[in-house]
This record gives C-alpha cells, structure tokens and sequence, in this order.
C-alpha cells in the first residue's frame, strides 16, 4: 500500500476494485466502513455483488478480466470532463500524452460493450472518483491474478496519478496483501531477481556488498519464479525443491500438471505445521513452530513492520523456520550461529536501507513503516511525499489497452469461472480448517451459480455439479445465489476435495508470472446417480 | 489512588489472599491485561488501572477452568463488579473465588458517568447519522421514530456485520458451551452478512438478564453496530416486566424461573 | 499456576492485526484482540478471535519424517537434516546449483524469509527463489 491502513478513513472517496474486503481484509473492510460514514464517496466494482456494494455510492458488476477496459472508460470520461490534476500530472508526472491518447479510444459506449457496465455508470463512477479527493484506491487479488495482472495495475496507478491521487494523505493505490507476511517475504528478496531491499541480483554493486557481507560470490543469474518451476521440474533442469511454509499442490493453477511435475523431482523437502497436500508427497518433512511459539516480525499491507512474541514452548519436536535453517545450513558445510531471531534481524537490517533505522527495542508494540533509514526516521505512512522512485523523480503513465482474458467462455465450456476467498477460511484451507470454529461456518466446498444458470442446467441447492474445463475435471455441491451473475460460476479456493485448481488456466502475466486465476472458461453439468 | 491499589494487591498476594491478581501493566506504551503473582511481587510496581479495558472476568474463569481450586483477584470497575454478580447468578462463578478491588468508573446507563478515560465519546459522521444510529443514542432516541424509519436504519447497521462473533467472544456473561449463533437450524451458514436481522435478534434475545452493559461488545464491534443500544432495549424490557436490574439486583435471574434444569451447568 | 497475556500478531492475512495470547500454565488458551493496536484499535475477524485453534491443532506436525518406500517413517532432527544435506550437496554436485529450487513462505518472519533466500544464494549457490505472492 501506498499509504497506511488509517488513512483511507481521511479520503473523500474510497474506489474498491477487485477485493471483496469484508470477507477477505476484514479490518480493512472496517476502515472503509468509518470512511464512508464519516462522508467519504464509496465505489465497488467487483464481478461479484459483494457485501460492501451494499454501501455504496455506485457498485458496478463489471465482467470478469473487463478492469483495463472499464479503468480507460472512468479516464476517458475525465479527460473529457478536464477533471484531471493538470498542475499534479505537470508537475510530477510524465507520458500524460500518451496515456490520453489510448484512453481516448474507451468512449463509455465502447467500454460497456466489453464490461456490461451501464455508460452512464461509468460516468458516474468517474465524476465520484475525479471530484472527490484525495481519492483512495484499494485492490487485491481481483486485480492482479489475471494474464493482464500488470496491466491491471499500471491501469489503477495511471487512474490515481491522473486525479492527484498519489503522494497525498488518505489518496493512494493500495494493493491489500493477501498474506500476513507477502510484503516482508518481498522486502526480504524472497523473489528470483532480488537481494533484501529490491537490491538486483544482477546489478553488479548490490552482488558485491551481498558477496562480501555473506562471505561467498553469488550469483547474478536471476532465478526461475515458482511459475517458471513448473516447466523446469517437468524437463528436468530442476531436481530438488524445498518449500517452507506453502502448499503449492493446492495454490498452483492446473493441479494435475504440477502434480506431475513435482514427482519427476529427486527430492522434495517440505517444512510446514501440518501434512499439507504438498507435504503428502515429499521425501523429507521438517516440523516448524506456529506464530504463538516462536518470535520475529512481520510487515503488513501497510509497510508496518511489527514483532510477534514467543507464548508458548513448539509442539512436538517442532523448531522455529529459522532454526532448522541454520540447522540445515551448518550441516552443509556453511555456518550459523544466530542466538536468536533479534540476531538474524540486526543482521538484516543493516544490509537492508529501508530497513536501516529499526531495530527490536524501537519496533515495540506499534511497529515501523518503512522506509525507516535511520534510527531516529519515524518511519514512512505514505509513499512518494517528494519525488517517486523513479531517475528523474517523476511518475510514468503507461497508455494500456484493453485485452481479453487468455481464455472466454465458447461452444463447449460456455461458463466463466472465478476463484476467491470466503470469510471463513484461508488460503489452502491448512489452518483454517483444523480451526474448530472457523470449520463450523464452512465445512466442505461449493460452487456459486446463479439461480437462472442452475435452472437451465436442471440443477437445486445441495446438487453436487461436475464443472470441467480444459484442464481437468472436479465435483462440488451447488450454492444458489444471486451474488453471482448469470453465466459466472465462483469456487472457494480453500477446500483440496473441490480443488478449484483443477480447473484454472495456467496462463499466466508476462511480467509478474501470476498466473489467471480470476478467469477461465468451464462447462457443468449435473452429477448422475450411479 | 494507584500507590493505594498497589499496596492492596500486594497485600492480597502476600498474605495468600489470592493466588493471582488481574490488573493491567504498561508494555512499550501500551496497557495490557496482566496476571500479578507472588513470586513476581515487584511487578506490582508497575500495575496501572487503566485506560484499557478487558473483560478481567472472562480471563478469570479461563484459569479457573484450569485451576478450580484457586483464588484470583480482580481489578473491578463497575462493570467488572455487574458482570461477576451475573456469573454468580448463572452458577459459573463459585463464591469466594474472585476478590476484588473495586474502582468506580461507570459511564453506563445503569450508572451515571464519572471518570471511565476510556470511553471517550465517538464523534458520528454524516452518513451514520442519516442511514444508521449515532454513537451514544438512547432507546428514547429511536422511539421518536417512525417504526418503518427505525427498522431501516437497524437493517443498515445488521447489514455491516462481518460474523467476527467479537460480540460474544469478549462478552463477560456469554459462557454458553453451546452458542444458538453457531446452531444451524437458528443460523444459516454461508456468505456474509449473516442473516438479517436473525443473527443480532438471536444474541440481544439470549442477552436479556444478561447484559450488564459494559458496551466491551460495542467496542469490539469492527463494524461498529450499535450493540448497547440494542441489548439496552432488551433489558429495559427485562426491568419493565419482572421489575429485574441484569447484574445489580440480588437473587434470581427471572429467567431462571422455568426451573433448574435449565440452567446451564456448573463449571 | 502461571498466567501470561502475550502480545502478536495475527498470522492470517495481510492486515496485521495485534492480538493478545491468554497462555495458563503454558497452555494456549485464547486469543483476544489488542485494544490500543494501531491496526486493528481491538477489533478482530473470526479467523483473528480463532487464532489460537490451529497452533492447539491435535494434527500439527510433531516430528520430522522422512519417507522411506513410499511411506512417512518419524526420525530424529540429525537423521532428516542430514539426508536432507546429503541429498541437497549431491544434486548440486551433479547438477549444478540451478537445479535446486527454494519456495520461501509469506507465512514465515522477515527474519525467517531472510535466512532462507541467504541459504539458497549462498549455501546452495541458486536466485531460484520465489514465494506465493502470485498466488
């Protein structure tokens, strides 16, 4: 996020695409609720009729991978109206012409063919967003888990620079991280091409201070990205995989190529809390210890980087991730010999400039955001306050045009599928499901169908639906609702029974490697008695 | 008035009194709820009474459930004192089992408000003014309304919830072992927002003779419904009918008047 | 009898939110939410107040296990860290560095995700680094 958490509550307009907050950042969701009721402009552009769309302003069902096309039409209109920041987009950015240009093309007539939006929706949409600022732009995996993902979100920062929206308090485009630690695993250089810090692998300077402080010469090959795993594994050229902490057989698109594909490995070693899907089929399993039983820090959505404690002793013979680490390490033949997690980050953060000023003692029980540099920077709310990172300081437009998702419903697989959360559950569903609580509210999985849909397809509450796509083939019971629009299956991701990533595209982002999650094209039909 | 709690607490653990005290200690800024024991006396030191807010109560009868056997003291506002006459009442608290030290700062409507620091008025904004209730609005408020004006503007608020169940989780008189919330035959499972107005009827119905408004509930409300207001409502009624003040009045519960059998069980 | 209330923070999805841990007699008790927390100012979801739940789960993984044909056997740490070193240090012999693969966690600490892309830069020698941000 561009800016903190608190701050959407001082916008004066709250632009919500792809992110169904409620259900998936609650106490995000929570913010956007004090913004609104504090005079803030809500807008919600979901596929789905979310919670939030309720309170809105103006929601709006756009179809599934429409947002380029539907983001071009709400600046097509401010362009046309002259209500873009011209003394903001003068002064601090760059490429505007280009960007009116393309967008010129995304009249709200053309745009609503490709969206199914309302023309005079999006003009409406654009006359909230324009005329109310600072503006406050959040987003999740709606946005980015398409083919289009990059271009998703270069369309949402062309939207907030040409309004003024960025480098201001209570504005910004705020990508809502969808795990506890996705921005730290980033900041850290848990990435193929990165050093901690976005230091480049490949830039000659950064390799030699990490060469130097680690002893050893690294390499300046960037890495594969776990989307680029896949291939590797199948031919070859990847032998052994360690994964800690994830259960790619259940989060990867197209479960039964990487199943393949990981049991050509010669070995696999997962560290994980329970016997995921993944962990099933490794050769070595290493036992890590939960978040209550051991300590360290994680860094929110928001930059904030904040300690957690040590409440109780591992389970089991359990170790903290960072010990068996070190472990495995000093058996290998390269020493360790961290006392602690403090000690790990002290290291870190020296190596780190954004990370430079912090330390245990300062983090407390508030945390820091970064960047902190120094130990005496309070740490860094919003983003961009004098100049953006870029070599002359200005930001850059990109005139983005709209393109299909890699796959649309046709003859044979007439129905879009999207994938998400539910309230409930997490991710693969390896936590959240053992949760007594949490598995009361949502035992097993389901299919979201529209009501019209499941009455061409013969199908009531409960049916269990075999949906196929391309891919592959899967089973789930019916839920029949109206939060789905007609011809849009939605499947939960959580439950490895109705693996929904038996059906989704690999296709994946050019750049980023996400890969098209949000959109893929299936056909259903009714389960037979035997 | 802190030096005179902390030699009260020190006195208690000393003498055996209690075996742990509940209170609240600074940490890096912050006041947290905290366990004071004997064999960390010096802790005491650093005790303070406020300005957090934690149902003490509930954490109680968590150890308690551990250790039936032993003595806690507790740091009792008002509302701490209202909750454990209620826990009483309801046969989860054994006599003598929690001591209390006793600090008057009740801002609730059973009471008038003195010196509670934490409940610092909330400023409303527009749109919660026009469509839902204003923080700190009286039942007599929303009887001045058109029934079909009132029933909209709860629908707007029931219509926030996020099922966090924070209601009843922080709530110092909700110790069902069984919640009609989680029944499925009440309340239907599924997406959010629960069902409307099933899932708040449900719980303020379940709060009547209950609640002892400390508003703990309304405060760990993500989506800020007005919950005191509601359960308000209830007790009102409560007090109306069976002439019944929930954790002030002594003796029975008027609910408790269909028998023993149901009562819920001993812990 | 011991009682310890133990600040934070919810490892669930990437708002942050600050909990308190109710820990008795060494037991996981409860998880409430941090009132003064800038975060979440003492509010939590149902996945925060259940925080506690899984970390009790009775299917948590207790021992290291290594699989010998085709089924999981426990072994001590020596036993599974060793083979692991063994297996790991012959692949990169034979095959070089980029054949091994390291998926880092946004589940795991900065501490954490830092040492394991150090161990596969330095120890292993790859940038074949990723995690499921993507995802």
């Amino acid at each position: 996020m561009t800016n903190s958490i608190a701050e959407i509550e001082d916008s004066r307009c709250i632009f919500v695409i792809g992110s169904n907050t409620t259900e998936c950042h609650p106490l995000i969701a929570r913010r956007i609720y004090r913004g609104k009721e504090k005079g803030a402009k809500l807008i919600v552009a979901d596929p789905r009729k979310i919670q939030l769309g309720r309170f809105a302003d103006i929601a709006v069902n756009h179809r599934l991978g429409s947002d380029v096309a539907l983001l071009n039409g709400i600046m097509h209109v401010i362009v046309k109206n002259g209500w873009q920041a011209k003394e903001f987009i003068e002064k601090r950015t760059e490429g505007y012409e280009e960007l009116e240009r393309t967008v010129s093309e995304y009249t709200p007539q053309r745009v609503s063919a490709i969206t199914g939006v309302d023309p005079g929706k999006i003009e409406r949409i654009a006359e909230l967003y324009a005329l109310n600022r600072p503006a406050s732009l959040l987003y999740a995996m709606g946005i980015t888990q398409h083919s289009t993902g990059v271009d998703n979100v270069k369309s949402c920062c062309n939207l907030a620079l040409l309004c003024g929206n960025l480098a201001v308090q209570g504005g910004g485009v705020n990508p809502l991280r969808g795990q506890n630690n996705v921005q730290g695993a980033c900041d850290m250089g848990g990435l193929p091409n990165v050093f901690p810090g976005y230091q480049s692998v490949n830039d000659p300077g950064s390799n030699e201070k990490f060469s130097k402080a680690w002893g050893r010469k690294l390499s300046d090959r960037v890495g594969y990205t776990i989307t680029e795993m896949v291939p590797a594994m199948e031919e070859g050229r990847l032998k052994a995989l360690y994964v800690i902490g994830e259960n790619p057989k259940l989060s990867d698109p197209d479960w039964k190529h990487l199943d393949a594909a990981i049991r050509r490995l010669d070995l696999l070693v997962v560290q994980e809390l329970f016997l995921s899907e993944t962990a099933q089929i490794a050769d070595v399993v290493f036992p890590a210890a939960s978040v209550a039983e051991r300590e360290g820090t994680f860094t929110n959505s928001e930059r904030r980087c904040m300690r957690f404690r040590k409440a109780v002793e591992p389970m089991g013979n359990a170790l903290p991730d960072w010990e068996i680490i070190m472990k495995l390490s000093n058996a290998m033949g390269y020493p360790m010999s961290y006392e602690s997690a403090k000690a790990v980050f002290n290291e870190m953060s020296a190596l780190t400039p954004s990370y430079a000023g912090m330390s245990y003692e300062r983090l407390g029980l508030d945390g820091l955001t970064w960047p902190c540099p120094e130990p005496s920077h309070p740490g860094t709310p919003y983003l961009y306050k004098e100049r953006f990172l870029r070599v002359n300081g200005k930001a850059k437009f990109h005139g983005i045009a709209y393109l299909d998702p890699a796959e649309l419903p046709d003859e044979e697989y007439p129905y879009f599928l999207t994938t998400g959360r539910m309230f409930a559950h997490y991710h693969t569903g390896t936590m959240t499901r053992v949760s007594p609580h949490l598995d009361a509210e949502q035992v097993g999985g389901y299919v979201e169908i529209h009501p019209a849909d499941a009455r061409d397809l013969n199908i009531t509450e409960g049916d269990i639906v075999v949906l196929s796509s391309r891919r592959g083939r899967m089973e789930a019971p019916a839920r029949l609702t109206h939060t789905v629009e007609p011809g849009v299956f939605f499947l939960p991701i959580h439950f490895g029974e109705n693996p929904a990533n038996v059906l989704t595209n690999p296709a994946f982002d050019p750049i980023a490697k996400i890969p098209e999650f949000k959109v893929s094209a299936v056909k259903a039909e009714k389960l037979r008695e035997p | 008035m802190h030096d005179d709690v902390k030699n009260q607490v020190k006195e208690m653990l000393n003498q055996d009194v209690v075996d742990l005290f509940l209170a609240y200690r600074m940490m890096d800024g912050h006041p947290l709820p905290f366990a004071f024991s004997r064999e960390n006396i010096e802790e005491v030191e650093d005790l303070v009474t406020g300005p957090a807010r934690y149902p003490l109560e509930k954490l109680a009868l968590e150890i308690l459930k551990i250790h039936p056997e032993a003595t806690l003291g507790i740091l009792a506002r008002e509302c701490d004192q209202r909750a454990l006459n209620v826990l009483s009442t309801w046969n989860q608290l054994e006599a003598g089992r929690v001591k209390t030290i006793r600090l008057s700062c009740c801002p609730s409507n059973l009471k008038e408000h003195s010196d509670c620091s934490y409940l610092e008025p909330h400023v409303s904004g527009s749109c919660k003014t026009e469509l839902g209730f204003e923080f700190g609005a009286k039942t007599e408020d929303l009887e001045a309304l058109a029934p079909e004006r009132r029933f909209s503007r709860w629908m707007y608020e029931f219509e926030k919830c996020i099922k966090c169940y924070g209601c009843r989780n922080i709530c110092p008189v909700c110790f069902c072992r069984e919640c009609s919330l989680e029944h499925p035959d009440l309340i239907g499972t599924g997406p959010l927002p629960p069902e409307v107005p099933l899932f708040h009827l449900v719980r303020a119905v379940h709060m009547a003779g209950r609640c002892i408004d400390c508003g703990l509930c309304e405060d760990a409300c993500p989506a800020e419904i007005p919950l005191r207001l509601l359960y308000g409502k209830v007790n009102e009624i409560v007090k109306e009918v069976f002439g019944y003040e929930t954790g002030t009045s002594p003796g029975q519960s008027p609910f408790q008047v269909l028998g023993t059998e149901m009562m819920p069980e001993p812990l | 009898m011991n009682c310890r209330i133990v600040p934070s923070i919810c490892s669930y999805c990437g708002t942050g939110c600050g909990v308190l841990f109710l820990v008795v007699d060494g037991r996981l008790m409860g998880t409430l939410p941090m009132k003064t927390h800038p975060v979440n100012e003492g509010k939590l979801c149902i996945k925060g107040w259940n925080l506690h739940e899984y970390v009790n789960s009775f299917i948590r993984l207790k021992s290291p296990l290594l699989k010998k044909d085709g089924r999981f056997r426990k072994c001590t740490w020596e036993e599974a860290i060793g083979f692991t070193a063994d297996r790991l240090r012959s692949i990169v012999r034979e095959h070089g560095p980029d054949s091994v693969g390291v998926l880092v966690s946004a589940k795991m600490s900065n501490e954490e995700n830092y040492l394991a892309q150090k161990f596969a830069r330095v120890v292993i020698g790859t940038n074949n680094v990723d995690h499921c941000a993507r995802l």
